[in-house]
């Protein structure tokens, strides 16, 4: 057994409620400048937080407005910023708790260590609620085969590290809908419910309602119990918040951070799957030649889990013929659609290049969001 | 050697590996002299481990030529499926060259981290200092290479 990515000891933990988008994610990267390379060694912080409704914020590299619906976001008072972590945008309120867990890199660590560690920790909280949460490889933190947290890590210039993860205690999924980047208007009926097939809850798990500030005991237990540490509370230092107040200015409220993006074009496309039952068509939203997000939406009476395996494993996967054909072979979901992987294959490769072909077309006009990438054309 | 020899590419547990250059171990980057002008030229890139161990790459942020770097710093920026890190230089210099088309495409460096998918060029500030703490020799580069994974694979960070 090798040992804990991070000390036990005495933590600091840090709550709060109810921050603003800029405001939030300025005070995680402040609260990495104690641990720079070359202060003295300091006890890891863990910082369980709510947003105020209604905050969206984008990965690192995503394009914002390719991401969210700005003119929804206006109207809705919601607030935007983007992450110094990667992954996809996200709604955060009083529904969903903000994990932070902030330490020093420790040297030779490789990210899969961390994230799956971390995750662990948050698995170890939800299980304090009687929720069975399993890390999946790559990917986010599931119950039920179904999303319950989205993680995410940062290690800056210094050596500093960050880890995210925003925990679904509750989600209003049609506000979800409303302000990240899907015209619902055309498969409003359809998303919701294609949504609610993939994501869950800790109040859909536990059947009592939850609010992300009621999370708090249980994260904060998982995180101690699987570090050996003791969590102190307290809170962000003078010096701390200084920084917090300056970078959320110059950082996270700034048009270049908003408006910084990636070099490899999003875009989005679908086609067409027969299959014995009907018709399915897949969903594919790519940055560059990556899928970034894949759904498959058909008449399922209930959806087969090998289909959200198969979606699970295209995540992050380069549109190649050879990777694609064996990611929907490990799945299994050609048996449970009763079609050749081959034809599942060609319609993912051809969903890609259109794409493909729409993000060169319109290199910032690309929809989708890390739940739902594009509503069915051909269906409206 | 500005393309990857190929008769220099061995496989190591299941992962290519790159002899004819240096290795700077705890970062898994390659440092390899290009041409024998004065000042030295040395290209950088991530190994193939390197490369496992961060996930699928998609996006990598690269200097502009002219950047000074500083051995054990970072030069850039890599977004894998959920990360977001520095690039630390494992030389110090000027950056003479940034592979354009890894940035524009990371996938380059997944399929050929020792060739086509090199990062960047620096002029190096002191060709005699630039080997400290890299690793050249081929059977230390080798022992090296399979002790990390197989301490990846024990730890569950690779694939057995």
């Amino acid at each position: 057994m090798s040992r804990p990515i991070l000390p036990g000891g005495r933590w600091r933990l840090i709550a709060d409620d109810g921050v603003g988008a800029a405001e939030g994610l300025a005070l995680d990267e402040a609260l990495m400048a104690r641990y720079a390379r070359g202060n003295p060694e300091q006890p890891p912080t863990l910082r369980l937080y709510t947003y105020r409704s209604h905050c969206a914020l984008v990965g690192r590299y995503q394009n914002l407005e390719a991401e969210v619906d700005l003119a929804a976001c206006e109207r809705t008072g919601t607030e935007v910023s983007r992450r110094p972590t990667g992954g996809g945008a996200i709604v955060m309120g009083a529904g969903q708790l903000g994990v932070a867990v902030v330490s020093r890199a420790r040297a030779g660590q490789t990210p899969r260590e961390g994230i799956a560690e971390f995750a662990g920790s948050v698995a170890a909280g939800l299980a304090q609620l009687g929720i069975e949460a399993v890390f999946r490889g790559k990917h986010d933190l599931e119950a039920d085969g179904r999303k319950i947290a989205g993680l995410g890590l940062y290690v800056d210039t210094d050596g500093g590290m960050l880890f995210h993860a925003s925990v679904l205690a509750d989600l209003d999924i049609g506000f979800m809908l409303e302000v990240l980047r899907i015209p619902a208007a055309k498969l409003a009926d359809k998303a919701a419910g294609a949504v609610a097939q993939r994501v869950t809850t800790v109040a859909e798990q536990t059947g009592r309602p939850f609010d992300g500030a009621a999370l708090r005991p249980a994260i904060a237990a998982g995180f101690a119990g699987c570090f050996g540490a003791t969590m102190a509370p307290g809170c962000a230092d003078p010096a701390e918040r200084a920084l917090a107040d300056r970078l959320a200015v110059e950082r996270y409220s700034s048009q270049a951070w908003l408006a910084d993006r990636s070099m490899s074009a999003d875009g989005s496309g679908s086609a067409a799957v027969k299959t014995p039952a009907g018709l399915a068509r897949i969903y594919i939203t790519t940055h560059g030649d990556l899928v970034k997000n894949a759904i498959i939406v058909g008449d399922f009476n209930v959806l087969p889990r090998a289909v959200v395996e198969m979606e699970s494993a295209l995540r992050w996967r380069r549109l190649d013929e050879s990777a694609v054909l064996a990611a929907v072979r490990a799945s299994g979901a050609d048996s449970a659609l009763g079609v050749p992987a081959s034809l599942i294959s060609s319609a993912v490769l051809e969903a890609g290049r259109q794409a493909g072909e729409r993000a060169t077309a319109e290199p910032v006009r690309a929809v989708g969001s890390c739940y739902f990438p594009e509503p069915a054309r051909s269906q409206a | 050697m500005t393309d990857t020899d190929k008769t220099a590419l061995v496989q190591v547990a299941g992962f290519p590996l790159a002899l004819d250059r240096m290795y700077e171990g705890r970062t898994h980057m390659w440092v390899a002299r290009v041409g024998t002008g004065d000042p030295s030229i040395a290209r950088i890139g991530l190994d193939s481990v390197g490369v496992e161990t961060n996930g699928t790459l998609a996006q990598l942020s690269l200097p502009e030529v002219g950047e000074q770097l500083t051995v054990g710093r970072p030069f850039g920026q890599l977004e894998a499926a959920k990360f977001v890190g520095p690039l630390v230089s494992p030389v110090s210099g000027t950056v003479v060259a940034r592979n354009e088309a890894a940035a524009a495409d990371p996938g380059l460096t997944e399929r050929d981290p020792y060739g086509d998918g090199w990062l960047i060029e620096v002029a190096l500030t002191d060709f005699g200092a630039w080997l400290d703490g890299l690793t050249g020799e081929p059977d230390e580069i080798v022992a090296w290479f399979e002790a990390e994974i197989s301490d990846y694979r024990m730890k569950g960070v690779i694939a057995q």
